[in-house]
Parts: structure tokens; sequence; C-alpha cells
């Protein structure tokens, strides 16, 4: 008798914790996507005068990998990294690169070992040292968060979408 | 007496002359001095606006070339470095360098005043532009770590770019210079011709001071001196006036001392001689204190309002013996109902007296003169006018000018021995300006003269 009253008290509760954890996963494809706000997204910036207009997922890695070198009008790419523990970087490395910081430095130190990239990338201590970076680099492309972008910098699209459009996926976890 | 033609008169216009002659120097010193005041101006304007040309045209070069080479130091600093972090404060310290040249050449731009500067202010402007865009490219080479094209581009177009900006800021230094050194040539001869016109105005300053003061101290040692001469003259013409009645007194008197005169006819003659002597030594000294009262600048009259006939006859009872012994008739012709005058009677009187004395002593062989009086109106302004006209020998034109004249008396009187002290018509002159009026004379050499005395009426 005591165990049935017990169990009429927990499974309501346990119904409505079911209903929660499932909520998500009901239709969730169905659901309309929220657009990221402007300090969540990163944005992924070149130098005004680059012609490119828009990237793919699978190219922005590659550039930003080494994999690709130079711009289409012939221009050497330079990439450009906001310093350690930079939450823009956290999310590029998690979002574009795929890797954590030892995997991105041993990568990195393994094509330069082998000539396959000209240069490692640039390292920049905040966000407004990188939009002078770009501003004044033909050739060069990095990433802000897109609260931090100016007129300074082009912001590319990504998979034909902005930074302020939805189903834009690059984004950062760490609030600012 | 003897005659007088030098006057006071001459004296006052001597004296008013040496005024004018010193107001002039002093108008012609102002003159001098605001001339040279504003040579000095001018000349104090053009040196500031050289020293301004010239002080901010160095300084502007001055920075511009700081800046220039700012501009270039910093990119190569750039070369220097891998570190991104240093390469873009670098670019940015370029950046803020060729900022500031970009406006100081705006700014030269702006001032440009002549078709030369312009331009060069232009080549200036097109060349530092081509320099910038090659060293944006050497920068963004530098941040992509393309060293060794950021320094081969540098050197085959950075450096002869940058050469040729450096040769423009020359072009515009030398202008500049070529600019000042006109100005200050421009100042010399500016500077020329202002010491020139110093040294003119001095020289014609000096020149004309000294022949004003020469002509001043003249006019003042002329009139002094025509003074002293008056002075002398009326002490000697008074004294000769005096001398004769006195003397005429004094024979009197000593003939009755010495018991010349032995019966009471003689007695009565001595004594009849001795009277009118005297009257005329108290006439002579009556003029005189009279001449020196009316010349003060004080009220001495007992004014009141006058019949004009009052003036008249008492002016005609006191010349009734005179007319008498002079077997002279006189004609009268006084309106009636004439309106009233303002005047002291006894002076009026004896102005009138005057006249009437004068034509008595100038009616030469004609035996009548006249005296009239009428209203008149000048000008709105009402009036008596009190006439009184001789027959006789008549003034000419020359001497009629000095007639009013203090100790004044003509030739002709001279010559005929007719006796005055030349105080009379000057008295009688000022009388009658002293109450607002005046005295003119009409005359024709030979036919008689008309003298009138104008006096207002008392509204």
């Amino acid at each position: 008798m005591k165990g049935s009253v017990q169990a009429a008290r927990v499974l309501p509760k346990a119904v409505f914790v079911l209903i929660l954890g499932l909520s998500p996963m009901v239709g969730a494809g169905d659901l309309p996507q929220r657009k990221v706000k402007p300090e969540q997204a990163l944005a992924i910036v070149v130098n005004r005068s680059n012609q490119v207009d828009n990237l793919s997922t699978d190219e922005l890695r590659k550039i930003f990998l080494g994999s690709r070198s130079h711009w289409p009008n012939g221009r050497r790419i330079t990439i450009a990294m906001l310093d350690y523990e930079q939450a823009e970087r956290k999310a590029a490395l998690r979002q574009i690169y795929k890797m954590d910081e030892d995997a991105y430095r041993n990568h990195f130190l393994k094509e330069e070992y082998r000539g396959n990239v000209f240069a490692v990338p640039k390292t920049l201590t905040s966000p407004e040292v990188m939009r002078k970076f770009i501003f004044n680099a033909p050739g060069a492309i990095g990433y802000l968060r897109a609260s931090d972008v100016d007129e300074s910098v082009k912001v590319l699209r990504i998979d034909g979408r902005l930074p302020d459009d939805k189903d834009y996926t690059l984004q950062i976890d760490e609030p600012l | 007496m003897q005659p007088s033609t030098r006057s006071p008169v001459r004296h006052v216009l001597a004296h008013r002359w040496s005024s004018v002659v010193l107001l002039a120097v002093l108008l012609v010193q102002i003159g001098i001095g605001l001339v040279l005041i504003r040579d000095l101006h001018n000349s104090h304007v053009e040196v500031q606006k050289i020293y301004d040309g010239s002080v901010h045209g160095l300084h502007m070069i001055g920075e511009l070339e700081y800046d220039i080479q700012e501009t270039r130091r910093a990119t190569l600093y750039a070369l220097t470095t891998t570190d991104g972090n240093l390469q873009v404060r670098y670019a940015d310290q370029s950046r803020e360098a060729d900022r500031r040249v970009t406006e100081g050449i705006l700014d030269n731009l702006h001032q440009a005043g002549t078709a030369e500067e312009r331009n060069a202010g232009m080549r200036l402007q097109r060349d530092w532009a081509n320099y910038l865009a090659i060293r944006d490219e050497v920068l963004g080479l530098i941040l992509e770590s393309s060293t060794r094209e950021a320094i081969d581009l540098d050197l085959s177009s950075g450096v002869p770019e940058f050469e040729k900006v450096h040769q423009d800021l020359d072009a515009i230094k030398r202008l500049y210079d070529r600019q000042a050194s006109q100005r200050v040539a421009a100042v010399a001869e500016f500077s020329r011709l202002s010491t020139m016109k110093i040294s003119a105005a001095l020289v014609f300053g000096l020149l004309f001071g000294t022949v004003a003061i020469w002509a001043v101290q003249s006019i003042r040692m002329r009139s002094a001196v025509q003074l002293a001469n008056l002075q002398m003259e009326f002490v000697a013409s008074v004294s000769h006036e005096l001398r004769t009645p006195v003397t005429a007194i004094l024979s009197a008197g000593e003939n009755i001392r010495d018991g010349l005169v032995h019966d009471a006819k003689c007695l009565r003659e001595q004594g009849r001689i001795i009277a009118t002597q005297a009257g005329h030594l108290s006439d002579l000294v009556s003029q005189v204190l009279l001449h020196a009262a009316t010349g003060k600048d004080k009220p001495w009259h007992d004014v009141r309002v006058l019949r004009v006939t009052d003036v008249v006859e008492s002016a005609l009872a006191d010349v009734t013996i005179l007319l008498q012994e002079s077997g002279i008739t006189i004609e009268r012709e006084i309106q009636a109902e004439l309106p009233l005058v303002r005047g002291d009677l006894s002076v009026l009187s004896q102005c009138l007296q005057n006249l009437l004395v004068n034509a008595v002593k100038y009616s030469g062989a004609s035996r009548s003169i006249s005296i009239s009086a009428r209203s008149e109106a000048t000008n709105n302004r009402f009036g008596v006018q009190i006439s009184v006209r001789d027959y006789g020998v008549g003034i000419g034109d020359g001497d009629l000018a000095h007639i009013f004249e203090p100790f004044y008396r003509s030739s002709r009187a001279v010559a005929s021995r007719i006796r005055g002290t030349g105080l009379g018509l000057s008295i009688a002159k000022r009388s009658a300006e002293a109450f607002g009026g005046k005295l003119t004379a009409v005359s024709t050499e030979g036919a008689g003269s008309v003298f009138t005395l104008h006096l207002p009426a008392v509204e």
C-alpha cells in the first residue's frame, strides 16, 4: 500500500520529466530555426577588396587548414586567428577546424614542416587588431563576432548565409 | 596831432596772421605725422604678413616632411617583425601619419594663392596618392608574410614614388622661399620709399617750421614795433594836443600875473581864452578816456529805452555853439513816430555829436549840414537810421577804408590842419556796436559825406 502511494506520487513527475526530455526530438526538424544573435554569430571576414562573396563550409575548412593557399585572383591567403582562450577561437576550432588546440598546433607544425603551407596562421590579440589586420592585408581571412564587425572588413556568406540570416551555422557558445 | 596811417587794427591782424601761421605749421606737422604713422603701420603689416607666411609655410613643410618620413618609417618597421599584432600597430602608425600628410596637402592647396602654388600642391597630392597605393600594397604583403615581395615592391616602386614626393615638397619649399624673397624685396623697396618720405617730411618740416617761426617772429616783431610806434605817436599826439591849450592857458595866466592886462575888457578876453582852451583840454581828455573805456569788454553803459528824438536833440544841444561859431546851418528831417531804441543816452549822443563835429570840420566852403532820422527794415528786423550829411570835402576811397581805425587821420585832414585826435569815428563806431547797431559811411570826394548810425528797434 505504502509502495503504491509512493508510485502514485512519483509517476506524474516522471511522466512530466519524460515529456520535457523528449520534446526537442518530437518534430524538431519542422520547427522554424531561430536567428542567431549578432554577439553569438561567428562572422567570417576578409579584406574589402576581396572578390569572393560566398564560401561553402568545406571550402572554408580547406582555407583555414591551409589546404587551399590562394584566392581565385591569385592572391595568397593569410589566415588570422584570435589569441588562445578567446571564445571566437574556440568556436572556430570546434566548428571550422573540428579540432582542439593540440590537434590544430600539430596540424600546422606538420604542414609547415612538409612545406605544404606558406606561413602558419597569424595570432592576433583582440577583435580590434583582427579588424585592422584584415583591413590592411588584401589576402587575409579571419573571424569575428558579428557584433564586432564594422565597415572596414567584408563578411562572407557561408553556404549562402550571412550571420544575421536564419540557419547560419557558425555560432559562438560562450556568451560575450 | 600827427597823422597816423598805421593802426592797432593792423597789429590785431598781424597777431591773427601769426596764429594762422602757427596753426598751419601745426596742421602740416600733424599731416606729416599721420602719413608717417600710416607708412609705419603698412610696413609693420607687411612684415607681419611675411613673418606669418614664412613661419606658417616653414612649419607646414616641416610637419609634412616629418609625417611623410613617419609614414614610410612605420611601414619599414613592420618589416622588422613577424608578429601580426606589432605589424598592425606599425600599419596604424603609418596610416595615422599618412592621414596627417593628406590633410596637410589639402590645407596647402586651400591656401594656395597663385596658379603655380596650386599646380605644385596638386602635383604633391597626386604623387602622394601614388606612393600611398604602393605603401598599401607593401603593408599588405608584409602582413601576409610576403616579406621578400614587399621589399622588392618597395625598392622598385615605393622608393621612386617617395622620391617624387620629396621633390614635390622641395619644389613647394623653393616656391615659399621665392615668395618670401619677393616679399622681402617689396618690403625693402617700401622701406626705402618710407625712409625717403620720412627724410623729405623731416626736411620739409624743418624748413617749413623754420620759415614759419621766422615769419611769426617777424610778424610779432613788426607788430610790436608798430604797437610801440602807435603808443609813441599816441603819446606824442596827445601831448601835442595838450600842449596847445595848456600853452594858451599858461600865456593868459602869465599875462594876468605879469600885469599886462589893464582893463576889464582885456581881462575878459584872457578869461575867455582860458575857458575856451580849458574846454578843449577837457574835450580831449574826455575823448581819450572815452576811447579807452569803449575798448574794454565790460558793461559800462547806463542802458535804457530811448526815443530817437531825445538822442538827436541831446547831440544837437551840445554842438549848438559850435554850429553858431562856424556859421553852419543844420537841416533836420526827423520822421514822426520813430520806434524806440535801447542804449545809453550820453554815449549815443556823444556818437552823434562826433559825427556832427566832423561834418562841421570837413564842410569846407559849404555852410550847411543835415541830420535825418527814419525807420528801416532789413531782413525783417526793424530799426532806426540816423544820418549826418555834409556837403564838404568828402573822403577819398583810399582813406574811407581806414577812417574807423583809431588815430587814423586822412592826409587831406592833416594837410588842411584840421584839428582832431583821430578817435572820434572810432569811438562812434564802437558806441554803435555796443548797442547792437553799426556805423556806415558813404562819401564822394569833393561832394561830401553821409555817416549813418543804424540802431535796432526795441521789440
